[in-house]
């Protein structure tokens, strides 16, 4: 196991099971040192489960994972000790203030009480909140909060970070900050990161590999760019004046396409390299009197991804879909883009 | 795409020392501290109960309460319920703040760090304690400041003390078991339920021996009783070994199962499942 380089996490098959109900069923993947490696799915896939097993708050019942070359049961306080964690629900005193909490950390991974401040001090910075030490954490916006649960996983220096749902519960801004945040870890500082997400566009934005996971199981796993290349299909979204030059439309382009969608005012026409059968649509439309108002291509997204292999697409307005963690109740829900269980048309 | 360019961090990583177990256990008793002095409210009320007890009992028994004394004063006799009643209530700091941690998920946090799970437990336990100890000295101050001459002075006030942190020590052990088991602030306060037969079906305003009845079996067999009784004797009557002893071993024997009953609770909730 000493071989390993030194941030890498390897699950292999891993099980978790409550009575009958398999929450994780046979996972496994390799995440590569210094890699940020996206875990998506809609809520209840089997995201956090996966992590608090690799994070050793959880026994798997079956499989084996290591984080680091450390095996997470045998070895789980070797585990500890290079892993960061942010868990989903921010788990933090809300009577202390950043200091005491991050102090306190820093001293139990064996730090002294000098050198856990410096520290805290080190990562308030880091995490913008030098100027609110003294404010309880109970005070902090759900976004501050954020960023010192955040600090809080730093505090010992890890070579891996977990963070589980790190963005949930967040304005578009703070968002922004936590990606940046999470950006910067992996650059300057080569951590290796596992992030979970049930949002395409953060896992978009920040993952260099992806694993999409529902219902237990890992449906596929790869590089984003190939996976939209391979599994997502280009649209040409054309837009015209009326209902009737769309309805006319759309069946002078029959046979051309996989897929026929008509949007309102739209007509959406999906294939593989749809770039290519362009000339050929300008050609249909003109010699049809058709004339749009606007022409567009629009590039793969995850969504077609998840929709090729889950069958299941993801929802415009996820409000219902939002877990707002009950610490952040208060948090206006941000209109992000999540994962629903609709049926695709 | 996934390669690093950066160098990594020249600072060390991950330290492999542990931190000493004693000063694991102080900085989680400093914590608990910190956190109960913030909200005053967890620590007010047993003071206020004890004091309240204490003037009311005083005040309206004291002229009764000759008859069964003969001439020992009521307030030697009464203050011992004010100390036991603020050490039973103000037992449940150690599992109201243990349950604080499991709701707010900062338990989880402490689970991540290479704690020893033991400083989880003793760290609130020590902490509610100290808080204790500050009670009773309240409660004997105001009994002070009411004419209470203890027959055995001040090392016999120092006693009463020690005696009543025995008590809250081992008592915590019931609530933080509690915590640990459920990880439920109303269960964890509804516990505290248990102050009222173990402060009142005992010889709580008259001595044990004019008892009768089913309350005197139920007295027999409440380890207030003996710890009453001690106290008691420590205040009026003096240095009575045999009597003093019993009281001590009653504040040990509850201390001891109580404290089992907590660290079974600690192993199921740290086991990893």
């Amino acid at each position: 196991m000493s071989a390993q380089p030194d941030g890498e996490i390897i699950a292999d098959g891993l099980v978790k099971r409550y009575g009958d109900f398999a929450a994780v069923d046979g996972v496994s993947f390799k995440v590569n040192t210094g890699e940020i490696f996206g875990f998506l799915g809609p809520n209840g896939a089997g995201k956090s489960t996966t992590v608090i097993m690799l994070t050793t708050l959880a026994l798997p019942t079956s499989g084996r994972a290591t984080v680091g070359g450390f095996d997470v049961v045998t070895q789980a306080n070797e585990v500890r000790r290079i892993a960061g964690v942010a868990l989903q629900e921010i788990g933090l005193d809300k009577i202390m203030k950043s200091m005491e909490l991050l102090t306190i950390q820093g001293q139990l991974f064996g730090a002294t009480r000098k050198q856990a401040q410096n520290r805290a001090e080190e990562l308030l910075a880091l995490v913008k909140l030098s100027e609110f030490v003294d404010r309880p954490v109970g005070k902090y916006s759900g976004g501050m909060r954020r960023r010192l649960d955040l600090a809080m996983a730093l505090v010992h220096q890890p070579q891996v970070l977990f963070l589980d749902e790190p963005t949930t519960g967040l304005d578009p801004a703070s968002r922004r900050d936590v990606w940046n945040e999470v950006r910067r870890l992996n650059r300057d500082f080569g951590i290796t990161i596992l992030l979970t997400t049930q949002y395409l566009e953060e896992a978009d934005e920040l993952a260099d590999r992806i694993a999409i996971i529902d219902r237990g199981q890992i449906r596929v796993e790869g590089l984003p760019a190939e996976l939209k290349a391979a599994l997502g299909s280009e649209s040409i979204n054309i837009a015209f004046k009326d209902d009737e030059s769309v309805t006319r439309a759309a069946s002078e382009m029959a046979g051309m396409f996989d897929k026929v969608q008509i949007d309102r005012k739209t007509l959406r026409l999906y294939r593989a390299k749809a770039a290519e059968i362009i000339p050929e649509v300008v050609t249909r439309l003109n010699t049809a009197g058709l004339v749009p108002v606007a022409l567009t291509l629009t590039a793969p997204t995850l969504d077609d991804v998840f929709l090729q292999v889950t069958g299941q697409s993801f929802e415009e307005d996820a409000k219902s879909d939002i877990k707002t963690p009950s610490a952040d109740s208060a948090d206006k829900k941000p209109a992000q883009r999540g994962f629903g269980r609709r049926k695709s048309a | 795409m996934t390669a690093i360019a950066s160098p990594r961090l020249a600072a060390p990583v991950a330290r492999r020392e542990t931190m000493p177990f004693l000063i694991q256990v102080t900085t989680m008793t400093w914590r608990t501290l910190l956190t109960n002095i913030r909200v005053p409210a967890v620590i007010l009320p047993p003071l206020i109960i004890s004091g309240f007890f204490l003037l009311v009992y005083n005040s309206t028994l004291s002229g009764a309460a000759n008859f069964f004394l003969r001439d020992q004063p009521y307030l030697g006799f009464i203050l011992p319920l004010s100390i036991v009643s603020a050490a039973l209530s103000g037992a449940s700091v150690a599992g109201t703040s243990i349950v604080r941690d499991i709701e707010s998920g900062y338990y989880d946090k402490l689970m991540l760090t290479p704690i020893n799970r033991a400083a989880l437990l003793l760290g609130p336990m020590i902490a509610g304690a100290i808080l204790l100890a500050a009670q009773t000295v309240v409660v004997v101050g105001i009994a002070l400041l009411l004419g209470l001459q203890p027959v055995t002075g001040f090392l016999g006030l120092l006693a009463v003390i020690g005696i009543a942190l025995l008590l809250g020590v081992g008592f915590s052990g019931f609530t933080v078991g509690i915590a640990l088991r459920t990880g439920s602030a109303a269960a964890t306060s509804g516990a505290s339920f248990l102050f009222f037969p173990l402060s009142f079906l005992t010889a709580t305003f008259v001595p044990y021996e004019l008892l009768t009845g089913w309350i005197k079996t139920a007295a027999f067999w409440n380890p207030i009783t003996y710890i009453l009784d001690a106290m008691r004797a420590i205040l009026n009557l003096g240095w009575e070994t045999d009597t003093i002893l019993r009281g001590i071993g009653s504040c040990l024997v509850l201390g001891v199962v109580l404290f089992v009953w907590a660290y079974t609770g600690l192993r199921s909730r740290s086991k990893r499942k």
